[in-house]
């Protein structure tokens, strides 16, 4: 455990130098119905204001260390996706957003992968449908490493005590 | 140094008979070369002769068998017509070594590479004449010569029309200069060119301004000003590669010649309205030619009106210079000479060297048709080097001659504000700003000239298939060399021209052209500099310098190499480039009351996607010159002639009666 | 006519996230949390059942609530009555997929 720990640390530490105050982000639609796309574009206005966070959007993946996946990961858009990903330069860190593209909303057939981490490996995933922007903010810190995961703590079982 | 001039060019003129001769045998491989290696040599002794005239800074003249009945025949040695003659040597030179691998051994080539080498005598014949009468029998040799160097692929269509419209144009315009000759002849009682400039101060205004009015009309239908331009269009597609070379290097630049020789050699100090209708006119032409440039796809009627362009800017520099002489400004005047002849020469170089390189392109891909090449920077890497130089140099970017000579131009026409009178100063304005939308659109033409063909993706399989064995390098990498030669040696070519001018106009300014650290002025200290020289250098240092540190410092991590980022798509396909058309499509919008064009769109079904087929899709510029100008005057002459025709009934009767009255009437006036 | 003044009238209006949590934030559409000791096996059953995009699964006796499939449709809060409250939780990013499973036990009585 405390190698472990030692590790997490040590990842922490080199992404938060790495990208802790300077993060370019390039989305990408997979499929998604465009409501993920919305509330990834009030990042942008001035009461989230993504800027004072140090984060920006940039449409060349070569510009880029975040891919921002979105949507279920429709089969026709398998080759973008990866093409967009190969084009993004090491290191780099991929989110996936949004119920879709966790998988659990669309099966599996065969016209959709059903959760996107099946074409491209996944940091880390942002659940929500969709995610409202702080979500997506809390997830874009978790991922530089500027906020610690939460989920694991949390509890959705509550006794008497609890809703006092 | 006069001699030694004398006998190049008598070396050059002997060496162009010779290719008669030996091109007669041209059914040959052996008799092909022959003729272009005689067509080089006369180039290349015709080019140092020239030279040498125009460093010697004075002309000679020689007068043979004088008293005779068809009158004498002068010969001079005139420095302008000496930068005239460089030009047609180098030209020459190329094609000279073009020709083995462009023309095969044959029956055409058996009386094409004759005509070939007679053009180019009987252009040597008019740039050395010394009287009027030489002049106007070299000037019509050499129009039916190179009339004969366009017919070379005469059962193909179209050609034996273009061909005749170059000749029906030329020869209205001879008729013109012969009108032209003949009164100021008449006026100033000589045939001879010395007589005539010493003589032409005496004849009246009246007479002088018709004069100059012919000539510039006249000439102008051989160098292509609008609106007497229409032959060029049709006439360099038509005529094989080294002909459309000889054509727009040479030839329109004899059209240039004569009006030089008419302004500022034989009707010197003329009023102001001469240097403002040329340039008026030139400017007119730089912009006209430039637009419609853009519209075409095919290289060569692209490489027509932009020749029609380059004379345009020509025209202007030499009517500015005209402007300038008769306001006082004698300094300017003369530099602006100076630099119109620096772009004379300047066109005779790249243009000869991109039509050059458009029939190599031709040879290979078998199509001239901008929307079906590309890729070819990969297929012939030399040629596209060679054309990418030519083309840098027509576009005026810097470091290249295009750009110098450019400069100068720009240079003495901003200087307008020297002139007293404000309105005429205001017409020097706005011919400036037409030659620098003219510029601006030349670069946009030119980088679609050589973008969409070379670079990119073939849009055929004939371009895909292009190959560079067997084709031409050697005479259009000449020329490349003579470009970049006249970028760099820009001091050296500006005091050559500078003796040219003064044995023209009379004035010096050499020292008010060139500071000791090869720098160029404008004529005057006070307004601009700039050396071509240095600039190169920099250009070089600054591009050199980044690669240096970058090959020398190894990089620190791993280098990857990845696929371009295409945004993703599944395949690239040639169908997705820009195509020509497309390119110029902001200009065509933008100048659409100009262009005015024609729309055809033919559709397999109504789908508006054309998923059900392929949609068909056209437009063609209107024609203005020839639908206001021409046709009405081609309808009015045929009425014209209709009505008199009554005349010729085919009665033999009615003919002897004609000859009864035309004898009665002179005897008539015989005897008052 | 003072229009311009409205910036400066209603004062910074970015939201100060993560330095503090909008008051409004637990408002927004959450996964469920449950009430354990409200829980019978047979509202376990029909909540599975009704849940639109299968987070809330049966297995071996326990709801497993998937953070990660959760829509916050509120389908499972208009059928559980008490049982079934919004969680307010919308900080759920996690570098391990697996570790969004939650384990609900069910009618666990303390």
């Amino acid at each position: 455990m405390n190698e472990e720990q030692r590790l997490a640390g040590e990842l922490k530490e080199r992404t938060y130098r790495l990208f802790g105050r300077s993060l370019h982000i390039r989305t990408f639609d997979s499929g998604s119905c465009a409501v993920c796309e919305s509330e990834i574009r009030l990042l942008s206005s001035p009461y989230y204001d993504l800027h004072r966070l140090g984060f920006f959007f940039t449409p060349a993946p070569r510009h880029a260390d975040l891919l921002l996946v979105s949507g279920p990961g429709v089969r026709a858009a398998d080759t973008a996706l990866l093409k967009t990903l190969e084009a993004i330069p090491e290191p780099r860190i991929v989110l996936a957003v949004g119920a879709c593209a966790l998988g659990g909303v669309f099966a599996e057939d065969e016209l959709v992968h059903g959760r996107v981490d099946e074409v491209v490996p996944v940091d880390v995933y942002v659940p929500g449908c969709p995610p409202s922007p702080l979500a997506l903010l809390h997830g874009l810190l978790v991922a530089v490493g500027r906020l610690e995961e939460k989920v694991e703590v949390l509890r959705f079982d509550l006794r008497e005590e609890a809703t006092a | 140094m006069i001699h030694a001039a004398a006998i190049c060019l008598v070396a050059g003129a002997a060496a162009w008979l010779v290719g008669v001769a030996v091109g007669t045998l041209a059914r040959r491989s052996g008799g092909v070369f022959g003729a272009a290696t005689a067509s080089a040599t006369g180039g290349a002794a015709a080019a140092v002769g020239g030279v040498l005239v125009a460093v010697h800074g004075e002309g000679a003249a020689r007068t043979i068998g004088a008293g005779n009945v068809v009158g004498a025949v002068t010969l001079r040695l005139d420095p302008l017509a000496a930068v005239f003659i460089a030009v047609l040597g180098i030209v020459a030179l190329a094609i000279g070594l073009y020709v083995p691998r462009y023309h095969h051994a044959g029956a055409g080539s058996a009386w094409y590479l004759p005509a070939l080498n007679l053009a180019f005598f009987a252009s040597l014949a008019v740039l050395v004449a010394g009287n009027a009468v030489v002049f106007l029998v070299a000037w019509e040799s050499m129009t039916l010569f190179s009339y004969l160097v366009v017919l070379r692929h005469h059962r193909r269509a179209g050609v034996a029309r273009a061909a005749f419209l170059f000749l029906a144009l030329g020869e209205t315009g001879f008729a013109l200069v012969v009108a032209a000759f003949a009164i100021l002849a008449t006026q100033t009682g000589t045939l001879d060119f010395a007589g005539m400039a010493a003589a032409a101060g005496h004849v009246s205004a009246g007479w002088r301004d018709t004069v100059f009015v012919l000539a510039l009309v006249g000439f102008g239908f051989k160098a292509g000003l609008v609106p007497l331009h229409i032959w060029l269009p049709e006439a360099h597609p038509a005529a094989p590669a080294d002909g459309s070379g000889f054509l727009s290097g040479l030839v329109i630049s004899l059209g240039v010649f004569g009006i030089t020789l008419f302004a500022f050699e034989l009707l010197p100090d003329g009023p102001p309205w001469w240097g403002i209708l040329t340039m008026g006119l030139g400017a007119v032409s730089a912009v006209l030619g430039i637009l419609y440039a853009l519209m075409e796809r095919d290289l060569k009627r692209f490489l027509a009106y932009s020749s029609i362009e380059n004379i345009g800017v020509i025209l202007t520099a030499l009517g500015g210079a005209m402007i300038f002489n008769a306001y006082g400004q004698r300094e300017i005047g003369a530099f602006l000479l100076l630099a119109g002849l620096y772009h004379v020469v300047n066109h005779g170089v790249y243009k000869t060297l991109l039509f050059l390189e458009a029939g190599v392109v031709e040879h290979t891909t078998g199509t001239r048709d901008m929307d079906e090449l590309g890729g070819l920077i990969h297929r012939l890497r030399a040629s596209a080097v060679i054309t990418l130089i030519g083309t840098l140099g027509i576009a005026a970017l810097p470091p290249l001659n295009g750009f110098v000579s450019e400069w100068l131009i720009f240079q003495g026409l901003f200087q307008g504000f020297r002139i007293g009178n404000n309105f005429v100063g205001i017409l020097i304005v706005v011919a400036g700003a037409s030659l620098a939308l003219t510029a601006g659109l030349a670069v946009m033409a030119f980088a679609r000239a050589f973008g969409i063909p070379f670079l990119g993706m073939p849009r055929s399989r004939g371009a895909a298939a292009a190959s560079e064995r067997g084709q031409p390098l050697v005479g259009p990498g000449l020329l490349a060399a003579a470009c970049v030669g006249l970028a760099i040696g820009a001091p050296i070519v500006l005091t050559v021209l500078d003796r040219v001018v003064r044995a023209t106009s009379g004035v010096e300014i050499h020292s008010r052209l060139l500071l000791p650290q090869l720098t160029v002025i404008p004529a005057h200290t006070d307004f601009a500099a700039f050396s071509p020289t240095y600039l190169a250098v920099f250009l070089l240092c600054v591009t050199a310098v980044p690669l240096l540190i970058y090959f020398s410092s190894r990089p620190r991590g791993a280098t990857q190499i990845v696929p371009v980022w295409d945004g993703g798509i599944l395949e690239f396909r040639a169908r997705m480039q820009y195509t020509a058309t497309t390119y110029a499509n902001p200009t065509r919008v933008t100048f659409d009351e100009l262009y005015r064009p024609e729309f055809h769109l033919e559709r397999a079904s109504d789908d508006p996607a054309g998923r059900s087929g392929p949609v068909h899709y056209g437009f063609r510029v209107m024609p203005i010159f020839e639908r206001f100008l021409y046709r009405p005057i081609v309808r009015a002459v045929e009425r014209l002639a209709d009505l008199v025709r009554p005349i010729q009934s085919g009665d033999v009767n009615l003919y002897l009666l004609y000859l009864f009255l035309m004898v009665l009437v002179a005897y008539l006036i015989y005897t008052y | 006519m003072l229009w311009f003044l409205r910036g400066i009238r209603r004062g910074v209006v970015t939201t100060r996230y993560p330095r503090a949590r909008d008051s409004w934030a637990e408002q927004l559409p959450t996964p469920p949390a449950f009430r354990v000791d409200l829980l019978t096996p047979e509202l376990a059953a029909r909540l599975a059942d009704v849940c639109a995009s299968g987070a809330l699964r049966l297995q071996n006796g326990d709801l497993l609530l998937d953070l990660g499939s959760c829509t916050g449709c509120g389908d499972c809060v208009a059928v559980g009555g008490e049982a079934v409250v919004p969680s307010g939780e919308f900080e759920l990013a996690s570098r391990d997929r697996a570790a969004l499973v939650k384990r609900i036990p069910i009618g666990e009585r303390r």
